[in-house]
């Protein structure tokens, strides 16, 4: 029941992207006698602290969020496993060069990271992208290079060496069908991280600007109203909330079906 | 019945024997039921919540307008301002003997606050202090036409100064300190000691103690950063007034709120649009004229400030003694503004077209990082672009906004002048020779008629002479949009319903906090 429930939580997500694209500029225009106002049948969602409607502004909020989401996740998958199968493949001194540096990014705060960058590089969702992508690549590393390691020594790579397949054939034909599900899993968490993020970064100032919505700066310019007006938290707040919710039960659903163990106990 | 509240409550639960830890706190929680869950005011202590500490308690070197208010409280100078900014009498009175020279004369017996007189002596020490280059003081700049200063005798000192300057007095507004603390190098900033009508207790980074010398009120000044919160204190009690820094939304929600009060006043504080002047664009009048036709201030009154601010017409209040009043208003006009600027004389590279395919300019726009000075710019953003005016908002922390603004790296921005009392600041802010670091023309702006009467200004030896060059001087940096006035907004304070008593001043100090009154209450919160 849960996980229909954030299936189409998730499916709602997607349609508000497609209504962004239909978000006109009602979205950014100031009506000043309209500033703050709480929900009504004119605005579901009431308006802002510039009299623009907060509906909309979450719909673009969700456009947002998405690009920022898919952008790191498939920057940071292609990278990030790139450089674990060839790590972990090649072994000697590339796969240790390789285990110290994800190391040490590791052993970096990866959010803290990210607004140092985001800080340096100022303000912008092709930044914000950048900096989560700089941190984000090293879970797939790991990732793919554990599974590359297990894989590499199988009968079906050996004979594929045999017959002078070339690497990246191997690659691409032998390993990476292997390890794409346990990817597809992290890349579940790395949505929920990515669409987190981005919004801790707006919401410090370093992400989308205005008149860009996101949930983040929404969230951060609603907190100065708080008391007068709390639907401006509220509405991208538990917009966030939901989401990153569904996308990580969605995503741990997806995790269990490819326990093979865990179905068969079920089963059991 | 017991002076408790839940945070003294578990302090003095930490502090307390092992044993009391253990078994004394349900002891003590039901020793505080029984009491009745009472809360009550002390009313020795008034508390005003403030945006952050007061840098500097010595007056010789305060130069932010939180320290300026306070060291009034701790501090009294030789002379005030009455309500059109004319200098009167404080601690002293005077006489003019020449026009280089004057006598002051104090008018009482006044004394420090270990009881030791103030004489000649003290006054003469404090200017001289401030004169003096190793001191390092920020207001020596304005005093340094001080020839020399001679003690009379106990209660008269003379003022000698190089060249004649008919608004010398209203420089005189250093606190005095006594001559034999100055000497010592005594730390004034850390332990104040004045004449004025408090004495500072303590001071801490958590709060600035002071208490009035008359009644031994305590007034007890807290940092608090955030808005929001100081509006939370105050609704909760934990603090008694607030006195401006509040977004219009938050005063708007004190209102509705029945523990509080909001009490109004008008203000001085002049905020504006700058332009620069060596800007291909903003160097025409048109186009200046253009964006002043094409904001509705009037609209932004109305709905951010709730009506609590006033249109804007010079950098001085109309109410100043060398206030202009009837200035011709840039009334909101969007017909007019898209007629001037098809006057302006644009260059065919400046000219964008937006996606229906029409021309716009793009003019860059700097302000603070400060929510509010960023929604503002975005309402201006909103109201210009229909006139084909594209506003690129860039709002930068303040150290980098002023800097570029300092430099002359910007086209528009916005900021407003606090505190404005004399007219020179006109030579400050609009002649051509003050351009930073001389002065704060930032806007580069350069006008022989202005500069002339500027100078005429300054060399009049008569203040009717000087007010009438000083109208004329606003006259003509409105007509010509040296700077776009936008409003002075009001000061308000937020009050607790137990506080009366409390003055609000036009240019926001806290002198109110020597009159009010705090009355005992007891909240049962059962």
């Amino acid at each position: 029941m849960i996980y229909k429930f954030s299936l189409v939580l998730v499916i709602l997500w997607l349609l508000m992207v497609v209504a962004s694209l239909f978000v006109g500029e009602s979205a950014n225009q100031v009506n000043l006698d309209a500033l703050l106002h709480g929900p009504s049948s004119a605005n579901l969602l009431g308006t802002d602290e510039l009299g623009r409607p907060l509906l909309e502004r979450v719909v673009l909020g969700a456009q947002t969020s998405l690009f920022v989401a898919l952008s790191v996740v498939i920057f940071s998958a292609v990278i990030g496993t790139t450089i674990g199968i060839f790590s972990a493949y090649y072994g000697g001194w590339i796969d240790r060069i390789v285990t110290k540096i994800i190391d040490v990014f590791l052993a970096f705060p990866g959010l803290l990271l990210a607004i140092a960058l985001a800080a340096v590089l100022g303000p912008g969702i092709e930044n914000v992208v950048f900096a989560l992508v700089v941190v984000g690549w090293v879970g797939y590393a790991r990732l793919a290079r554990a599974q590359t390691l297990s894989l590499r020594s199988r009968e079906h790579i050996l004979a594929a060496k045999a017959l002078a397949v070339p690497n990246y054939r191997i690659f691409y034909r032998h390993l990476l069908p292997l390890i794409m599900a346990p990817l597809g899993v992290e890349a579940t968490f790395g949505i929920a991280g990515a669409v987190i993020a981005e919004a801790g970064l707006s919401f410090l100032g370093l992400g989308v600007q205005p008149p860009d919505a996101s949930w983040g700066n929404m969230i951060k310019e609603g907190t100065r109203y708080l008391l007068v007006a709390p639907h401006l938290v509220l509405a991208p707040g538990i917009a966030l909330m939901l989401l990153v919710l569904a996308v990580n039960l969605l995503g741990d659903q997806f995790r269990d079906y490819l326990d093979v163990r865990g179905r068969h106990q079920n089963k059991a | 019945m017991p002076n408790f509240n839940r945070r003294q409550f578990i302090k003095s639960l930490s502090t307390a024997t092992p044993v009391l830890r253990g078994i004394g706190a349900p002891a003590a929680l039901s020793a505080l039921a029984i009491s009745g869950c009472s809360q009550v005011n002390t009313p020795n202590i008034i508390r005003m919540a403030v945006t952050g500490r007061p840098q500097m308690l010595d007056p010789r070197k305060a130069t932010d307008a939180l320290s300026s208010r306070v060291n009034r409280l701790l501090y009294r100078q030789l002379i005030d301002f009455d309500d059109s900014f004319s200098p009167i009498p404080d601690l002293a009175e005077w006489q003019q003997l020449s026009p280089t020279h004057y006598r002051f004369s104090t008018r009482e017996q006044n004394r420090f606050i270990d009881g030791s007189p103030l004489t000649a002596e003290d006054i003469a020490a404090t200017y001289l202090s401030v004169l003096n280059p190793e001191f390092g003081s920020a207001h020596r700049g304005s005093l340094k036409n001080i020839a020399r200063i001679k003690v009379i005798d106990n209660l008269t000192v003379d003022f000698h100064l190089n060249e004649m300057d008919a608004l010398f007095v209203g420089r005189l507004v250093i606190g005095i300190l006594p001559k034999r603390l100055i000497e010592q190098n005594h730390p004034f900033h850390l332990e104040p000691f004045g004449s004025g009508a408090c004495r500072c207790l303590s001071i801490s980074e958590q709060s600035i103690v002071l208490e009035r010398r008359i009644d031994k009120q305590q007034l007890v000044f807290i940092p608090v950063k955030d808005a929001t919160v100081r509006v939370l204190k105050i609704l909760k009690g934990e603090v008694d007034i607030v006195q401006n820094d509040l977004s219009p939304e938050l005063v708007n929600y004190c209102q509705q709120q029945k523990q509080v009060k909001v009490k109004f006043s008008r203000g001085t504080n002049f905020g504006y649009i700058g332009f620069n002047f060596e800007d291909r664009l903003l160097s025409q009048l048109p186009m200046r004229q253009a964006i002043a036709h094409g904001i509705n201030r009037q609209a932004v009154i109305d709905a951010m400030f709730k009506g609590h601010a006033r249109l804007g017409e010079g950098l001085l209040v109309p109410e100043h003694w060398s206030g202009v009043q009837g200035l011709d208003d840039y009334e909101y006009n969007p017909s007019k503004a898209k007629a001037l600027l098809k006057q302006v004389d644009i260059p065919a590279e400046l000219i964008q077209k937006d996606k229906n395919n029409q021309p716009f300019i793009e003019l860059s726009y700097k302000t603070s990082n400060d929510p509010t000075r960023i929604r503002l710019a975005t309402i201006y953003q909103s109201q210009l672009k229909p006139l084909g005016i594209h506003l690129k908002i860039q709002s930068y922390d303040w150290g980098t906004f002023y800097n570029d603004i300092k430099k002359g790296r910007f086209q528009l921005y916005s900021l407003a002048w606090v505190g404005v009392k004399s007219p020179d600041i006109f030579q400050y802010v609009f002649a051509s020779n003050a351009i930073p670091p001389k002065g704060a023309n930032r806007g580069r702006y350069r006008d022989e008629v202005a500069d002339a009467l500027i100078t005429r200004a300054a060399q009049s030896d008569s203040i009717a002479e000087q007010a009438e060059l000083y109208r004329q001087l606003q006259t003509r940096l409105h007509e010509k949009l040296a700077a776009m006035p936008l409003w002075y907004e009001d000061q308000y304070a937020v009050l607790r319903k137990e506080i009366s008593g409390y003055q609000l001043y036009a240019d926001g100090r806290f002198d109110g906090l020597l009159q009010c009154q705090k009355k005992v209450t007891a909240q049962v919160n059962l």
